[in-house]
This record gives C-alpha cells, sequence and structure tokens, in this order.
C-alpha cells in the first residue's frame, strides 16, 4: 500500500521536483518503505511505497518498456497474475514481478478498458507521454482514495487531502456544503469533499485529464438485480466465492494478518485467512472497560479456535481522546463519532507487530442487510401497511437490543420511526438517521446557516441517485444508501484506509471483491434477512467455520466512547480550550451558546443520548479540523523531505 | 399545584435540558414535542426523571404515551391528574 501524488499542468512548464517531494513528504506515513518521483515539463508524478508485492522491484514511478508510459498507485490488484498471463500472451515483457507493472501493460493493451477487469483496491494515475493524457482511476467502493483539485488549469492530485495543499498550489478552504453534508450523512459524499474546489474522484470511476480538460467517468455502477428465489447452487457458489475472495487477498510476499472483532464477519475472514495461510495468523482486537462496547469474549473464543497469536489494544476513554487530534489530521474531516480512533491505535499495534496486511470484515454488512437499520426499514414498511394496527409496532422493541432498554421501547420510540417519512420517499429508509444526524446543526451560527440557504443534502441526493433505484426492492434501495453515503465515505475512508495508513498498514476486504457484490446484489432478499435473523445466507454457510457462539451472535455494532472520553468529567485541557467562547467565535461553525449549554451537560453528566454525543463530537472534531487545515497559513506538518529511490526527469534516465 | 404552575416550570426544564442550543426557537404549549425535534425517546426519559424529582410523579410504563407526554400541555395535565388522583400514593 503507498500513496502518490502528480501534477498535470495544461502548458509544459515544468513541475518542480522540490513541489513533487513536499507533496510525497505529506503522505510519508503511507509509504515508509521508500519514495519515487517524475519530474517533467507538463507532469510531476511522486510516490511513497509500502513493499508488499516484490518488495525489491516494484519502485515507482515505473513505466513501460519504452519510458512512454509511467505509473504511480496505491492498492493491489489481486487477479495480477493471471492479467500477466493473458498480457504475456499478446507479446508484452515485463521487467518485475510486481502488479505495478501488469497496471501499465494492462493500460496498454486496453485503455480505460483495463479498469473492468481489475479485481482489487486501488487508486492510481498514469500518464500517456505518446498522448499527454493522465488517466486516474479508482476501485469500485471506494477503498482507496484519489482527491483532485483544477487550479488555474492545472491538474494537482493525491492520495490524501493534505498532500495537495502541501504542493502550495492549492488553497485548503472550507465547503460549508461539504460539512453539512458530513453532519447528514456522516461523511461528505464524493465528489464533493468538506475542502472547497477538492474532489474525491467517485469510486467505480476514472477521469481523463488531456489538454487542460478533465473528463470523468464511471467503469462500475451497483447494481440490484434481485432474483425471485435462492438459486439451488447459492450456497455452494458462496463458498467458493468467499474463499477465493479471502485467498486472493492473501497473496502477498510479506505476512498477512486479521482483525478480529468478534461478530460473524471479521470471524470468517480471519478463520478462511487461518485455513490458507502459510503462517500462524497474528490476530489484532480492540476491548474496552465499558461492558457495553467490549467484545473480548468472543474474540478470545475465536482466536482459540483458529490457534492464532492474538494481540489486544485496550482501549480507555483517555486514548480516545489523547489521540483524536492526529485521529482529525488523518481522516481530513470532521467526524460524528470517535469510533476511528480505537482503529488508529489497533493499526499502531499491528505495525508494532510487523504486520502491515490485514484482512477485515467490512462490507457484508451492506452485502448481506447486516445492520439494524435494515430490519428497522422493513419494519417501519410492516407497520405502515396496517397502521391501525396496535401489535406491529411493539417489534420496534426488539431494534438496536446494545442500546439503553430505557430508550428504546414504547410510544415516543416507536413513532420516532413511524413518522420520520413515507415509503414513497427514495430515502424513507435513512431518513430516520439522517434527521437524528442533522440535529448537530442545532449548533450551527447564524452565518453558516445563511452560506447553507440554498443547500439540501437529502434534496441533492435524491436528485442523484441512478435511474434504476426506483426499481429496486425497499431493502435494496436501502443497501445501495449504505453502500454509497456510509459505507464508502466514511467507512472505508475515515474509519479505514485513513486511520490504518496512518501506520503503515494495508486492510484489505474479502467481503468487497466484487464477484462477491455481484452475487449479494443478485439473492432475494429473504436470503439475507429472514424477519429479524439478519445474513441469514451467511450465518448458513458459516455453520461449522466459526464457533457456534460466534455464528448464532446477532450483529454487534462497532462503538466507541464519545462524550466519556472528553469530560472526566471536567472538559480535557485542549477540548476546554476548543470550546472556549472566543476559539468558537473565530471559527465561526458553532453558536459559543449553544456550545456552552452542551459542554455545561457534558461535565454534569446528563448528556448521554445519541444528539448530545454526536453534536459533541463534531463540535470537537470540526474546531479541531479547522485549524489543522484552515486556519493554519500551511496546513502541513513540517517533515523531513524525503530523499527519492526513483528520480525521473524527460530526457533523463532512472537513477536509484 | 396547578396545572399552569405545572406547565410553567415543564416549560423551563424543556427549554433549558432540549433547546438550550435553539434558543430562537418558539415552543407552543400543543406542539408535538417529538414531531417538532425537541425531544427523542432517551429524552422522555430524562423528562420522566424530571417529573419525578421536580412533582413527585412517577411514571408507569404504559404511561410514557403521546397522549400523556406529548405535549406541554399534555404533560401538564397528566401531572396535575397524577397528584390530584394519587395524591401522596403518586408519590415514590
Amino acid at each position: 500500500m503507498c500513496g502518490f501524488a502528480g501534477i498535470a499542468r495544461h502548458e509544459p512548464r515544468g513541475v518542480a521536483a522540490g513541489t513533487l517531494d513536499r507533496m510525497a513528504a505529506a503522505l510519508r506515513h503511507r509509504g515508509p518503505d521508500g519514495c519515487g518521483r517524475y519530474a517533467g515539463e507538463r507532469v510531476g508524478l511522486a510516490h511513497v511505497r509500502l513493499s508488499i508485492i516484490d518488495v525489491a522491484g516494484g519502485a515507482q514511478p515505473l513505466g513501460n518498456e519504452d519510458g512512454a508510459v509511467l505509473i504511480v498507485y496505491n492498492g493491489e490488484v489481486y487477479n495480477y497474475l493471471e492479467l500477466r498471463g493473458e498480457l504475456v500472451a499478446a507479446g508484452h515483457r515485463f521487467r518485475t514481478r510486481s502488479d505495478t507493472e501488469v497496471l501499465v501493460h494492462a493500460y496498454e493493451e486496453w485503455g480505460t478498458g483495463m479498469l473492468g477487469r481489475l479485481n482489487g483496491q486501488f487508486a492510481f494515475a498514469i500518464y500517456d507521454r505518446r498522448n499527454e493524457t493522465v488517466l486516474l482511476a479508482r476501485d469500485r467502493f471506494g477503498v482507496r482514495p484519489l482527491f483532485y483539485s483544477i487550479v488555474r488549469g492545472d491538474l494537482v492530485f493525491a492520495s490524501e487531502a493534505k498532500a495537495l495543499f502541501a504542493s502550495g498550489e492549492v488553497e485548503a478552504a472550507l465547503d460549508p456544503v461539504g460539512l453539512d453534508q458530513v453532519f447528514t450523512f456522516w461523511a461528505a459524499r464524493p465528489p464533493r469533499t468538506v475542502f472547497r474546489g477538492v474532489h474525491s474522484l467517485e469510486p467505480g470511476g476514472f477521469a481523463v485529464w488531456q489538454d487542460g480538460r478533465l473528463r470523468c467517468g464511471r467503469y462500475y455502477e451497483l447494481e440490484y438485480p434481485e432474483a425471485r428465489d435462492e438459486p439451488a447452487e447459492a450456497l455452494s457458489t458462496l463458498d467458493g466465492l468467499l474463499s477465493s475472495g479471502v485467498s486472493l487477498r492473501l497473496r502477498s510476499d510479506v505476512p498477512v494478518g486479521g482483525y478480529l472483532s468478534g461478530g460473524l464477519d471479521s470471524s470468517i475472514s480471519c478463520a478462511l485467512a487461518a485455513r490458507e495461510s502459510p503462517y500462524a495468523l497474528r490476530t489484532f482486537s480492540v476491548t474496552f472497560d465499558d461492558p457495553r462496547l467490549d467484545e473480548r469474549e468472543f474474540q478470545r473464543l475465536v482466536a482459540r479456535e483458529l490457534r492464532s497469536q492474538h494481540f489486544v489494544q485496550a482501549i480507555t476513554p483517555g486514548d480516545v481522546a489523547a489521540v483524536f487530534p492526529d485521529v482529525v489530521w488523518h481522516a481530513e474531516s470532521p467526524l460524528v463519532r470517535t469510533a476511528p480512533a480505537p482503529m488508529y491505535l489497533l493499526a499502531r499495534l499491528t505495525r508494532e507487530h510487523d504486520i502491515k496486511v490485514v484482512l477485515t470484515g467490512e462490507g457484508s454488512d451492506e452485502l448481506f442487510l447486516g445492520y439494524d437499520l435494515f430490519k428497522e426499514t422493513a419494519l417501519r414498511l410492516f407497520c405502515l401497511r396496517q397502521p391501525q394496527s396496535r401489535s406491529r409496532p411493539r417489534l420496534f422493541d426488539r431494534l438496536y437490543p446494545y442500546l439503553d432498554p430505557k430508550g428504546r421501547r414504547g410510544d415516543f420510540w416507536q413513532r420516532f420511526f413511524l413518522e420520520a417519512g413515507t415509503p414513497d420517499d427514495p430515502l424513507f429508509s435513512h431518513l430516520p438517521r439522517f434527521r437524528l444526524t442533522s440535529r448537530i446543526k442545532d449548533f450551527y451560527t447564524g452565518d453558516l446557516r445563511a452560506a447553507l440557504a440554498d443547500s439540501d443534502p437529502l434534496d441533492e441526493l435524491r436528485a442523484n441517485l441512478p435511474s434504476q433505484f426506483p426499481a429496486w426492492s425497499p431493502l435494496n434501495r436501502a443497501a445501495y444508501l449504505e453502500m454509497v453515503t456510509l459505507l464508502s465515505p466514511y467507512l472505508l475512508a475515515a474509519q479505514g484506509d485513513r486511520m490504518s495508513l496512518a501506520h503503515g498498514v494495508e486492510s484489505r476486504y474479502p467481503f468487497l471483491d466484487h464477484r462477491l457484490f455481484e452475487f449479494a446484489a443478485r439473492l432475494p432478499t429473504a436470503s439475507k434477512l429472514r424477519g429479524f435473523r439478519e445474513k441469514a445466507i451467511l450465518r448458513r454457510w458459516a455453520r461449522g467455520q466459526v464457533p457456534a457462539a460466534v455464528q448464532e451472535r446477532p450483529k454487534q455494532p462497532y462503538r466507541a466512547p464519545d462524550i466519556p472520553a472528553f469530560f472526566t468529567p471536567e472538559p480535557v485541557p485542549y477540548v476546554r480550550e476548543l470550546l472556549d467562547e472566543s476559539s468558537l467565535a473565530r471559527t465561526g461553525l458553532f453558536e459559543p451558546r449553544a456550545v456552552a449549554g452542551l459542554a455545561r451537560r457534558c461535565a454534569a453528566g446528563l448528556a448521554t443520548g445519541f444528539r448530545e454525543n454526536q453534536a459533541l463530537v463534531a463540535i470537537v472534531s470540526a474546531e479541531l479540523w479547522h485549524r489543522q487545515f484552515i486556519n493554519d497559513a500551511a496546513p502541513v506538518r513540517p517533515g523531513p523531505l524525503p530523499v527519492p529511490d526513483v528520480a525521473l526527469a524527460d530526457g533523463v534516465g532512472v537513477s536509484s | 399545584m396547578d396545572e399552569p404552575a405545572i406547565l410553567t416550570r415543564t416549560r423551563a426544564y424543556v427549554l433549558d435540558t432540549f433547546l438550550y442550543m435553539r434558543p430562537g426557537v418558539a415552543l407552543g404549549d400543543r406542539d408535538r414535542l417529538l414531531q417538532k425535534g425537541v425531544i427523542d425517546s432517551m429524552g422522555v426519559m430524562e423528562l420522566i426523571g424530571f417529573l419525578r424529582s421536580e412533582f413527585g410523579v412517577v411514571v408507569a410504563d404504559e404511561e410514557i404515551t403521546e397522549q400523556n407526554l406529548g405535549t406541554l400541555a399534555d404533560i401538564a395535565r397528566y401531572v396535575a391528574g397524577k397528584l390530584r388522583n394519587g395524591g401522596p400514593a403518586a408519590r415514590d
């Protein structure tokens, strides 16, 4: 796993090596094993490397035989051996064993048609000197990031936004609409980000830069061609896809470990990895003192069964507070939960034990309808079909069993769901969550409200849904919304890529193999959610594969302490400073008197609900983010400039 | 305690607890607290704690309904009724 950056000029006025080195330095955490650059008249490319495949030969930027095509690349293409075979048969000659070189030749052979052939998690830039084009591309589900900005006719791109700012050519400024999306969906929706003029290449998308113009396109769309009946061979197909998905993701020249939450999905990926791995699997977990958050019992159970070497990162509220500023720096966005912080610490622990690749279970809940949100959607529809029924709404009391039982039963609880929206609204499934998250906006200043007067994130999402969306079943619509509003821009980003790569750890997602997604999307809903039993087909498959207690275990969402991290009961020093009236007034996002009220309730131990927990995390993270990126005249943490292992320039050969 | 006094104290509590971040919002006696985004089911639990400590009224599970607690006016009527009918028995 790596990071890259680059600049494409609309006129051949050169890209300075020093600019590229500054961009590389901003990404050094993603690739501590090596770096390289190409500084040309029209295009400059920079790369930092985490060596995983072809440790000796995979340095970048990497070219084809005559150097006419150059690539910088972040990620893995798992079927690179198969593609390489095809390309060799077509006459291509290879100098390395790396998947990077496979991409170069795949581009030569198939152009953008290569993208649909790739099975992996990747982002890359390919500079074709023959026609002076730059191709940017990103994997189907957005595992790996790619940001870009167009400044005075030049294209500036990078794996993280901080490298754009490090170039000195892109200004870091707030995009209030992007911020408002975070406080609606938990993350800004690509292509928008929280930075004005900085775009995120959409998952499954590509862009071609030529003659000063950027043309964006898509090579992959999420589709849900749901079958009426479950195919007779569904379980054996699932077995093959899971095994293959894990097996491909074990392709590595360094040992692969596993994150183990104690739930079904990570237990499955670790169990399959333990079976196939040539090494004794190393598993990594977080534990919490708070029993409502802790899953150590199940983690130990699975680790024992797999005979893995098991490592535990104990998380206290104080740990969350201590690393939260770094978490925001790496996430590059305000947050509404502290949940990325334990993942940041887990990646650090993983790297300390010399593991730089881990399998992890994300994606399964979206593919197999694991979240309570899907049950909630089905139940709301069930109740609204017979609005007079008094017995149906009582089923809401069975939702979210991990929450405080006092707050999740009765009339108010039921009405919250039943009055959140009508089934003819395309966002029906997510309206309760979007409305709850939007309570953060109660704290906005008048100025911020005024800046958002013409913007409605829900209407904008409704207007950008795919044309097939209305034809999908309500639960598939919910699954789609979950993929595009939460999985890609938040779980895989702020809580995924950015946390693990902060410590040079690459996470791999067997459940996000596109073949498995397409299989799950074709299944009838009842194969996935059967009454209150989520991930039904996956549980059927898992019988005998993971301990029975895990195979039967209801979904336990991953959570971390929010307010208790920052108020003990007094605010930790940096939070006190951030919430100070004059400090808030300087930033201008949140009403100081309203924030003072929240701080009072936090300190008194009265703020215990979702609303105030999310509001405090939102305010603290947004204030941190604003200071780190916007207020600071140069939002780049000073770090040593890397000495390139590879330094290329026009008319100059390779030096290394 | 009469209904208007209960209403006044409950209003002050709701404004201070659930609307401190929206000081400009107008809250009528008959505005639905849930629908207006003032209170949610966790907030209702907090409100019940207030009714107990402030008025000595214990709200039974089956009484946690919109009919009893849906608006400020509903709350005042319900609490006054409990105090009237239950008297000291309504106290914990």
